[in-house]
């Protein structure tokens, strides 16, 4: 019980001569920037040992990351996202394509060392003549390491991350906002940009667990099988890989902060992301591959937008883009650009509003 | 970082400032003593309006904090949470401005000299109290030994140090309210901003808030408290702010404020000894009908064969206790017991917001 005439016990602190940390806008930018300096200059220096050296700098600059205030935000996120069953199985399924890739290159590497023979067991009941399943694993899936190859890996990942980005909104944003659990975030001594760069960071870090990441080991593990010159020659790949990582992660980061803020409640966040990426792309799939539309519609689909310009970025060849035809990549930038304006120009207003409430 | 005092200061004394006139009736409020005073207030609204579209959150509040343990009182609808998040820093007024220590109420560096405890309990459910304590005070700004030691002490003080591993999912709501208590109090911040602190807190806990309370506020600490829970708020403070349809209706001590409303009806219970003649206390109300017109109504009883009481509700207490004083110098009763009704917070709440309707 407690005793109503005890002296009031005080709540003390053992004495700290410390500062706290600073807001970290600023820093936040002077770490924005000096990323861009570096990825601007591993896209121009001519040395592919340069470049990749550069871009390792890149990545492991990200480990900062965990030094910004905006961290812990994205940690909880993170943390809430980790312990859904559902992230699990979306991730699992994200990791079978992975795993495709993966053991793909092997099952090449492995078909390419047996050229001379006439025939050979796959899987101990078939047997396939080897040049048949180099041809079929090159040409068709395209297991070389080849621009193609993770331009392939991109849009195979597109449905899972869809999806998973339609609950991971709803969890790490859409919560906050429907349930009030802002009031504790916007009370600390944190400006809103913290709080939606937190947030925005748990979606990057979300994203590129599915795409990015395994995407760059994909780029290692095939260097590793064909030779170290790989790695030299075919940086532009593992710049290009980034580049359309940041592309994705950009703008996918946007439009999810905005509809979810917008939006804030599960069910609608993923019938609208749903009509995005999944309706948008069938119908305008529909559109020019049943109707025979022009290219430009679609541009209603961002995930193929984004597809468009990753390609570019991958120097992979236009013309093979599937499905074709396509729109050209200035089109799917613009649109991506005036998506992206558009969400911001409906979230900047709220943050400084600071308005928390309906 | 200011370190927490650990001795008594007047700060506990200081009285908030309430510089808007309710339109029935000014409450006036006494200025706190000048040489007592910082430059700057604590917190300060001024003339602070919030409107959602066409709705009123508050209206032209003026309102200075200076320190000590101050109640927010008021109905469902009064303003209260709109207030308390223009405070905080969540809300901007519509038109005047609210300021911390003299800083502008939105900017993160007024944060940092709020403690806020909302009324929500949305939290991550899934994780333990004191991961969320953890993380709360990562985003203060700590490094990490110190994030360690906060987290620990703030959920020793608040009762939670042994439970707070479990998933906040399996808390009862005095549990998260102590957790919400401890996620305020990290940064040791001067000005406490607490939303119905004391909801769902069994009793034992309740009384371990109030001396927890009243320790902050003797350290020199402002605490501004909402609660519904008028008993509660009274062991708290007897010090109020009452809002009323999105302006202030009274900030001062509850007995000032009841002081003031002259007009207020009072219910007095009068106790008259027995006298030579047997009991008079029926001759005492015949004689107070006579001369008090305000008097609304009367009771008689006789609890036993010594005592007559009588049960009195006026609407002019001034004068029902004039003429009470010069009947017992002119007639001599014996008047062993005298005690007034209706002067708690609840009282004067619902005088007020009665004037006001």
């Amino acid at each position: 019980m407690a005793d109503l005439n005890a002296k009031p016990v005080l709540l003390h602190y053992r004495g700290w001569r410390g500062s706290l940390q600073g807001d970290g806008v600023a820093s936040t930018f002077g770490f924005l920037a000096v990323q861009a300096a570096l990825f601007g200059v591993a896209a121009l220096v001519p040395s592919g040992l340069v470049r990749v050296l550069l871009l390792g700098v890149f990545l492991a600059n990200f480990l900062f990351v965990s030094r910004s205030r905006a961290w812990p935000i994205a940690r909880v996120a993170l943390l809430m996202l980790f312990r859904r069953r559902l992230f699990w199985g979306l991730y699992a399924l994200s990791i079978t394509v992975f795993l495709c890739y993966f053991f793909g290159q092997y099952l090449m590497s492995w078909a390419q060392g047996l050229l001379g023979e006439s025939e050979i067991r796959v899987g101990g009941v078939a047997r396939v003549q080897p040049k048949w399943l180099l041809e079929t694993l090159r040409d068709t899936l395209h297991f070389n390491g080849s621009p193609l190859t993770f331009r392939d890996f991109f849009w195979f990942e597109a449905n899972t991350v869809m999806i998973a980005l339609a609950f991971s909104g709803a969890v790490l944003i859409g919560n906050d906002f429907r349930y009030g659990s802002l009031a504790f975030y916007l009370a600390k001594p944190i400006s809103t940009w913290h709080y939606l760069l937190g947030k925005g960071l748990a979606v990057v870090v979300f994203l590129n667990l599915f795409t990015t990441l395994p995407a760059v080991v994909l780029w290692l593990q095939f260097g590793m099988l064909e030779s170290w010159e790989y790695f030299t020659e075919q940086s532009y790949l593992l710049l290009g890989i980034l580049a359309y990582g940041l592309v994705l992660s950009t703008s996918l980061t946007i439009v999810l902060l905005a509809t979810a803020a917008w939006l804030r409640a599960t069910v609608p966040l993923i019938m609208a992301w749903m009509t995005l990426f999944v309706f948008a792309q069938a119908v305008s799939s529909a559109l020019v591959d049943g109707l025979r539309f022009s290219p430009l519609w679609r541009l209603i689909d961002l995930w193929n937008c984004t597809y468009v310009i990753g390609n570019a970025l991958l120097h992979a060849d236009l013309s093979k883009i599937r499905p074709s035809p396509q729109p050209e990549v200035w089109q799917a930038a613009l649109v991506l650009l005036g998506v992206c304006s558009a969400c911001l120009s409906y979230l900047i207003p709220r943050v400084r509003a600071v308005e928390i409430v309906p | 970082m200011p370190e927490l005092l650990d001795s008594a200061s007047p700060g506990g004394r200081d009285r908030p400032v309430e510089r808007t006139q309710a339109p029935t009736r000014p409450v006036e409020v006494a200025e706190p003593a000048r040489s007592a005073v910082p430059a700057a207030p604590m917190m300060l609204c001024q003339r602070v309006s919030k409107w959602y579209g066409a709705i009123r959150g508050v209206l032209d509040v003026t309102l200075e904090l200076r320190g000590g343990l101050t109640g927010l009182v008021g109905a469902n609808g009064a303003g209260k949470t709109t207030l308390i998040r223009l405070i905080t820093g969540q809300l901007r007024p519509d038109s005047g401005s609210v300021q911390i220590a003299g800083i502008e109420a939105h900017r993160p560096e007024a944060r940092r000299l709020i403690g806020y405890c909302p009324d929500t309990d949305a939290f991550y459910e899934e994780m333990s109290g004191r991961a969320f304590v953890r993380e709360m005070a990562r985003l203060c700004g700590f490094p990490a030994s110190e994030v360690q030691r906060r987290t620990e002490a703030v959920l020793k003080r608040v009762g939670m140090a042994e439970r707070a591993d479990r998933p906040i999912r399996g808390y009862s709501k005095g549990m998260r309210q102590r957790v919400k208590l401890a996620q305020a109090l990290l940064h040791d911040p001067p000005l406490l901003v607490l939303d119905e602190p004391m909801s769902g807190i069994d009793p034992v806990g309740r009384a371990e808030f109030v001396t927890l309370f009243h320790s902050l506020a003797n350290q020199g600490k402002c605490l501004l408290v909402s609660s519904h829970e008028l008993d509660e708020l009274e062991k708290l403070t007897n010090h109020v702010v009452i809002m009323s349809h999105g302006r202030i209706a009274a900030a001062d001590t509850v007995p000032r404020i009841r002081e003031r409303l002259v007009a207020a009806p009072l219910t007095y219970c009068l106790e008259v000894q027995r006298g030579e003649t047997g009991l008079r206390h029926r001759e005492l109300a015949a004689q107070l009908l006579q001369r008090v017109p305000s008097l609304r109504r009367i009771e008689l009883s006789e609890p036993s064969e010594q005592i007559g009481r009588l049960l009195i509700q006026t609407d002019s207490p001034p004068l029902f206790l004039s003429v009470l004083q010069s009947l017992i110098l002119e007639e001599w009763y014996e008047i062993v017991h005298l005690q007034a009704f209706d002067e708690s917070t609840a009282a004067v709440l619902e005088y007020l917001l009665n004037c006001r309707r």
